[in-house]
């Protein structure tokens, strides 16, 4: 039975910069909060940073989880307030039927599968077998197309922008569909004392369900790669004004 | 906002968009700075040029006309670097005079200037004329055909089309927040972005002539006479208009801060 969880976080403690700098702490910290790993299902997360002053962390784990250790380390303990919300999960998975349309949001890892040069299989001679190499898609239009194209595996597409028709936005390809890109990053951090470098990108948006089974599949198990470094975790809003793009 | 006098019944619309814009109100010398905003003297200068008038003609009219002026782009500043030289090679003159009244040369002889221009480039304003009917339905013809070449402060600065835009009854300030939004598609974009979707409405600075206003400003002219050039003061009032984008909301404001994946979790 999966769960959503939202933890806030004080980025006033030393402790709470060394978490939001690294993911590979976090995802450590994020693990922790289960007290049991059943099956393959892993814990999915992302930073919610919209004010800078209040950061706060989305979590989907696969069973009821407990935050406290991060509300102590990188929180505010005693302070007034919800300092963790924790829900279930399985009423939205419930209620998603093909072609409702949600407002979303997502922090992905775009990445493209680089085939083997020349130059690696002559390096590589005698192997029969050379496994083509993983790049991050690093400009804006790369991650937008390989997004709507993934869409549609994943059991989502993101319908057209209802733009008012005086709009002459007709070379411009953000204004076709709904969806934005708000914010792309390059993360380099150590795993380890071995350096991991991940670029991300994050959309939001507004989605129409087009394969039931696949989407909620993916809700709870994460879109794309790099999903232990806070990529990954869509999540789903209600469409109202001043809320989808 | 003061009541407005009987005798305002239209008030003439004016785009003033371009590659550059300069409107200077006090500089003079090797200094010519641009204010943000258009000035009344630069606005009764464009439209008395227009109206095919002399530099020495008499300007109560015009300059009685109240005015307002909204910021729907405000572009950025642009600093020109120019130099100044006699082209015989001669001295250039100095600020004293000899005992005949003739400027006298610089001593020691110096051959250039340097001068500095500020221009707005990649502005777009608004500005509304308002008075009576008669008179700005005829500034409103001058200016579709003028009799002189129209310049947005000076005069390398060409206005692009379309310049005047219309001549509509109501008062001043009704009719400046009625006006849609005339920015370029680049700051409709950006606005966009920042507001994390399509907006119907913007927020826009907007100055207008006021008795009662907090701010004075020396642009109010008197006379353009090439060896009498005088300005006087106005008082001036500061006010935000909402103005529509013509734009239908699509997304809405504050769409970083209001995405709740709880709200769907029933709680």
């Amino acid at each position: 039975m999966p769960y959503l969880s939202r933890i806030r976080i004080n980025h006033l403690r030393p402790a709470s910069r060394r978490l939001l700098a690294n993911p590979h702490v976090t995802h450590g910290a994020v693990v922790g909060g289960l007290a049991e790993i059943t099956g393959t299902e892993r814990p999915l997360w992302r930073w919610d940073t919209d004010r800078a002053q209040r950061p706060h962390l989305t979590v989907c784990t696969p069973s009821k989880p407990d935050w406290s250790h991060i509300t102590e380390q990188y929180g505010w303990p005693d302070a007034d307030g919800d300092q963790v919300l924790v829900r279930d999960y399985s009423p939205l998975l419930e209620r998603l039927a093909t072609g409702q349309e949600y407002a979303f949001r997502i922090t992905a890892n775009p990445v493209q599968n680089i085939p083997p040069s020349q130059k690696d299989i002559d390096e590589h001679h005698g192997e029969k077998k050379i496994r083509s190499r993983r790049a991050g898609h690093r400009t804006a239009a790369h991650q937008w197309s390989w997004f709507l194209s993934r869409s549609e595996g994943w059991g989502f597409e993101v319908p057209p922008a209802p733009l008012p028709p005086t709009e002459q936005d007709g070379d411009d390809p953000a204004a076709a569909v709904d969806l934005r890109i708000t914010h792309r990053q390059r993360l380099a951090f150590d795993k380890k004392g071995k350096s991991v470098v991940l670029t991300t990108a994050s959309f939001h948006g507004r989605l129409r369900i087009t394969d039931l089974d696949r989407f909620t599949y993916h809700l709870t198990t994460g879109f794309g790669p790099a999903k232990a470094y806070g990529c990954g975790l869509l999540t789903v809003a209600p469409l109202t004004f001043g809320n989808g793009c | 906002m003061s009541p407005e006098p009987s005798s305002e019944s239209s008030v003439l619309l004016l785009r003033l968009a371009g590659p550059m814009q300069s409107w200077g109100d006090r500089s003079s010398f090797n200094r010519r700075e641009t204010r943000p905003e258009p000035t009344k003297s630069g606005l009764v200068g464009l439209l008395a040029a227009a109206l095919g008038r002399p530099r020495g003609a008499d300007l109560t009219d015009l300059a009685g006309l109240r005015c307002g002026v909204r910021v729907d782009q405000p572009g950025t500043v642009l600093r020109d670097y120019h130099t100044v030289s006699d082209f015989r090679g001669l001295p250039l003159l100095q600020a004293g005079v000899s005992a005949k009244g003739v400027q006298k040369p610089t001593s020691p002889a110096k051959p250039t200037h340097v001068t500095h221009r500020f221009y707005l480039q990649d502005a777009v304003f608004v500005a509304a004329l308002a008075g009576d009917s008669e008179l700005v339905g005829a500034l409103a013809d001058a200016v579709r055909r003028p009799a002189f070449p129209l310049a947005l402060g000076r005069r390398s600065c060409t206005p692009t089309q379309p310049l005047a835009l219309d001549v509509r009854p109501g008062g001043l300030e009704a009719v400046l927040a009625s006006e849609p939004w005339h920015a370029a598609r680049h700051a409709r974009q950006a606005y966009r972005r920042r507001q994390g979707g399509a907006v119907p409405e913007v927020d826009l600075p907007a100055t207008f002539d006021d008795e009662d206003g907090t701010d004075v400003v020396n642009d109010l002219p008197l006379s353009f006479n090439a060896r009498d050039r005088r300005y006087s003061t106005r008082r001036v009032r500061h006010a935000w208009l909402t103005v529509p984008t013509g734009e239908t909301a699509v997304g809405g404001a504050a769409a970083a801060s209001s995405h709740d994946p709880f709200a769907l979790l029933g709680w």
